[in-house]
Order: structure tokens, then sequence, then C-alpha cells
């Protein structure tokens, strides 16, 4: 009968052998076998759809059976078979423990532009008509965009400004929690000045409104978003909940280059 | 969960390391495990397979290499308990990509060698279900020639 020896780290699915006794003429009915006998290795050795995992050599007498006929490779009774996990590793994206990975998506920064240029716009139009209604407003269109994750006016830029093609799109390497958090601290600053305007409080009201025109300028026009920043920082200081390390080569809160 | 190594293999452990430097290098970790103690006493280099443009991020070890290497074991008597490897000038967590690639039960040693120079060593296991590491208490012991 085959002998099949088990490397190590397989042989605790193999009920401790080093070495199993198998059935089979050919490969694949030895490795049915194999797994009949020990089902916790099926696991290990392939995958979802059944396929053999990339990492799983098979050997027979120091062949690897992807030289001979794969799984269809004939067995003698003398035949040594062997698994030979291939052993690779390296660095691509350090994990810190707590932090996650650098695991980057799509972020439009047309549609971010697009939300602070009208996020600008219309709060300087509220404080040039003294409506502080419109301020509200605008605070709660970002309150909203924060909630569903999107910016607050980027319908604006979906339904209008991006198919008569008055906004390119800018799509990068980016993290959209960041943005997310920033546009929610907008929100804030801009509901807060709503209701300190109708509160008779002036000075305060406008004073807020006009925080958040200066950092979303600054986020429009220098590409420096000071809500990421902060992100990054509570990152920095573990605060739970906020995981997202800053691209890499970014100083945190710098749009990501391309 | 514990690794013991004693220290003249970790000292064969990281000259190999730092001679690898700026490349990753790669080895077993060969030895005995005693009601889950593990105890490495012996160590395996490997070369690094990789192409030359990707050797500072990744290694690659050749099933030839690891048949070497289980066969060592077999002759001294000893199990392979793990892989050891160094990350260049980057902290010693595995990577995402060192997960994809990781089997059970093995520990996972990663030195970070800093501009050519061994600082630190940890020691990791793969969860079980595959999503993650836990971190394994790394213990440096006298070996027979200490």
């Amino acid at each position: 009968m085959p002998q099949l020896k088990i490397p190590t780290p397989l042989r605790p699915y193999a009920g401790g052998h080093a070495v199993v006794d198998v059935k089979g003429q050919r490969i694949a009915e030895v490795l049915q076998d194999l797994t009949q006998q020990h089902p916790g290795l099926k696991q290990h050795l392939f995958s979802e759809n059944g396929d053999l995992r990339p990492f799983v050599n098979l050997f027979v007498n120091d062949e690897d059976i992807r030289y001979l006929s794969g799984v269809d490779t004939p067995i003698e009774e003398s035949d040594q078979l062997r698994i030979i996990p291939s052993i690779a590793g390296g660095l691509t994206t350090p994990a810190p423990s707590g932090i996650e990975e650098v695991s980057l998506r799509k972020v439009d920064h047309g549609a971010l532009k697009t939300n602070q240029m009208v996020i600008i716009t219309l709060s300087i139009l509220a404080f040039i008509l003294n409506q502080p209604l419109l301020a509200l407003l605008v605070g709660l269109m970002m309150a909203m965009g924060t909630i569903f994750g999107v910016p607050g006016f980027g319908f604006l830029y979906r339904r209008l400004l991006r198919p008569l093609n008055l906004v390119q799109a800018d799509i990068l390497d980016d993290n959209p929690e960041p943005h997310r958090f920033a546009q929610g601290f907008g929100a804030l600053v801009t509901l807060g000045g709503g209701f300190a305007l109708l509160l008779g409080a002036a000075a305060l009201g406008w004073g807020l409104v006009w925080l958040v025109v200066a950092l979303a300028a600054l986020n429009l026009f220098a590409g420096f978003c000071v809500g990421c920043a902060v992100y990054y920082w509570l990152v920095r200081l573990q605060v739970p909940g906020f995981v997202k390390p800053p691209p890499p080569d970014t100083l945190p809160g710098m749009r990501p280059g391309r | 969960m514990t690794l013991q190594i004693e220290r003249s293999m970790l000292q064969t452990i990281l000259a190999h390391l730092e001679e690898a430097y700026p490349e990753e290098g790669a080895g077993f970790l060969l030895g005995r495990s005693v009601n889950g103690v593990r105890r490495v006493t012996a160590v395996f280099s490997a070369a690094n397979a990789r192409e030359d443009a990707a050797r500072n991020n990744r290694f690659l070890i050749t099933p030839q290499d690891t048949i070497r290497a289980e066969d060592e074991a077999d002759r001294l008597g000893l199990e392979v308990l793990g892989v050891f490897h160094s990350h260049p000038d980057c902290p010693n967590v595995p990577s995402e990509f060192d997960r994809e690639w990781a089997l059970p039960w093995f520990s996972y040693t990663i030195t970070r060698v800093d501009g050519g120079k061994a600082v630190s060593t940890r020691s990791w296991r793969l969860k079980s279900d595959r999503q993650g590491y836990d971190e394994e208490h790394l213990e440096i012991v006298p070996g027979p020639a200490d």
C-alpha cells in the first residue's frame, strides 16, 4: 500500500500521523481516500470549489505531480508520496494590532471637491443674505451625507455636473472613512452655527459657519483635509472605531498622489 | 503558547537574516513540541527563491528546500515547527500576504532588520479560522553550547 507523508502543520488534522497508508491507483483516488480517513484535512488541501489549494504540492518519489500527470498520475504500491507545502510570505502591508491593513479604495475626489464648492457657496450666500435657515440646510445636507456615507451634495455631482462634463472625475486610492468623519465634523459645526444664529448669537453663529467655509476651502484649494488629519491622529491614539492608516507616502490629511 | 529558541539557534537565525538584508531571508525552525511548549534546537536556512526584483519584500522557499528541511528534521529526530523570516526596515508583524500563505499550526517568527541590524523578533500562529494571528510567547533559552 502506498504511503503518504504528511508535513508537520497538517499532522494535527491527520490524527497526529506523520505517515498515512493510502489506497488508490491514481493521485486523485489517493487524495479521496486520505480525506475520507481524515476529513479535517480537506479544508486545508482543497479550496471551496474543490481544487487543490495553490500552496499544496504533491510529490511522488520526489517528483512534483505538476510535472507528471497531475492528479491523474498513476501510483505504484511502492511509491513514496509526500505533501509539500509551498512556503512563502513577506512584506506588503504590515498590520500592527488594532490598526487595519492598508486597504485603500477608489475615492472620487471630484465628488468631494464638488461638495466642498457647494458648501462654501451656499454658506457664503447664507451670510450675505443673512439667512440662518440656509446655513442650517447646508448643515443638514452634510449630516445626511455623513449618515449615508456619501458627500451631502454629491447628488449634484452625479446627476448634473458630471453628466454635463462640468466637473472632472478625480479617482484616487484613498480611505473614504476620514472624509466621512470630516463631513460629520463640518455638519456639527455648521448646524451649531445655524442654531446659534436662530438663538440670536450672530457673531458665534456666523463664526462657526465661516470656520467650515475656511476648512472646506483649505481642502478644495490646498488639498488638505483637517477633519481627515484629526481622524488619522485618533488612529494613532488607538481610539476605538478609528482604524484606517493614512495612504502610504502621504501626509495625514493631504490629498493622496496618483 | 510558547516558543523557546536556544540562544545559539537565534544567533544563527539573526546572522542569516542580517546577511540577507536588504532582501528578506527565511528558513525553517526545527525542534520538538512537548506539552504545548515548542523548543527550537536546530535551524535550516533556505535560499530565497523569489526573482531578484521582489526579494526585498517577498520570500519563497522551493518545495525542494522544504523536502530537505523535513528530511533534515527526520534525520535529527526533530519536527519542523515553523518558519522564520525577516521584514527589512518594517514592523515585525504578519502582513496580509503572510496570512494568505500561512499554514495552520506552524510558528512564524518575524525579525525586524533595520539597516542590516536585527532589532527584534516576534512569533505568531495563524488562527484556526485563518482570519488572523495570535502572538506566541517567545523565550530565549540556553542550549547545550551555552
